[in-house]
């Protein structure tokens, strides 16, 4: 068995597209469309473009349940996902410029250091480094 | 203050609060990083790091979740991916990440990437070419 793809589901796949490439950074891997609003999207990293994909689902559009945890973690604070980065601080600066609203500013917790941003598409996402 | 902000509190109160053990290990991992290719072994990281040698292997297993020398393999394996990639031979990229034969270098790389060196490089090297 191989990890290939993660998802994180989003509320619109259109916006979450637009989030995960031109705020974060990642590429478009797979486009297919599915029912006529849905389609098999999935983005990777730029400097794992072989890496896992991360699926943007659509799942609390339409499945009521997703979309109750989906707002339960949000709303707790929990981040729904997790990326390393080589710098929380230069990403929290990065993002900060590109207006990404930040619940968890970079903070040390032991031997890691993380910060917690808004995904504007349902979720918080972490964001983390060792140290 | 949200849910998991407290709980990060509660985490890092209860099991991050010994300032000079994380301190220890960072700057063990920190010397990990930057002389990678050299000679390192629990001796000199212990001496360098102001702590005995089964104390060291402890604190750094309990922060980091692998041993010291665990840790140096997998940051050799990780500088060795991006010289293959860059095209590096598989001999001079194994003596270039401190590794001291291509024997021993091949079966840790085999085993944590299920790929050998010279397999990993020619995939690397043929995506690359598409």
């Amino acid at each position: 068995m191989k990890v290939r793809v993660l998802s994180i589901p989003v509320q619109n796949q259109d916006n979450a597209l637009t989030f995960y490439t031109e705020i974060l950074g990642f590429i478009k891997k797979l486009d297919i469309p599915l029912t006529e609003d849905n389609r098999w999207l999935t983005v990777v990293s730029k400097e794992q473009p072989d890496g896992p994909e991360v699926l943007l689902e659509p799942a609390p559009k339409d499945f009521e349940p997703a979309k109750t945890y989906q707002k339960a973690l949000f709303r707790a604070g929990i981040p729904y996902a997790q990326f390393d980065v080589e710098s929380v601080q230069d990403e929290y600066e990065r993002l900060t410029k590109l207006n990404v609203d930040f619940t968890v500013k970079p903070t040390d917790i032991g031997t890691a250091r993380i910060a917690v941003f808004n995904d504007t598409c349902g979720n918080l996402i972490q964001i983390a480094q060792l140290i | 203050m949200t849910y998991y902000e407290k709980e990060i509190m509660r985490i890092s109160n209860s099991c991050f609060s010994n300032d000079r053990q994380i301190e220890t290990v960072i700057c063990t991992r920190t010397y990990i990083d930057n002389n990678f290719n050299k000679e390192l072994n629990l001796n000199f990281l212990s001496y360098i790091g102001f702590a005995s040698k089964f104390h060291l292997l402890r604190i750094f297993k309990k922060y980091y979740g692998l041993t010291p020398k665990q840790y140096l393999i997998s940051k050799r394996i990780i500088e060795s991916k991006k010289l293959l990639k860059s095209g590096m031979t598989v001999t001079e990229s194994c003596y270039h990440v401190g590794f001291e034969t291509p024997s021993s270098f091949s079966t840790l790389f085999k085993s944590r990437t299920g790929l050998t060196p010279s397999r990993y490089q020619k995939e690397q090297l043929s995506q690359s070419e598409l």
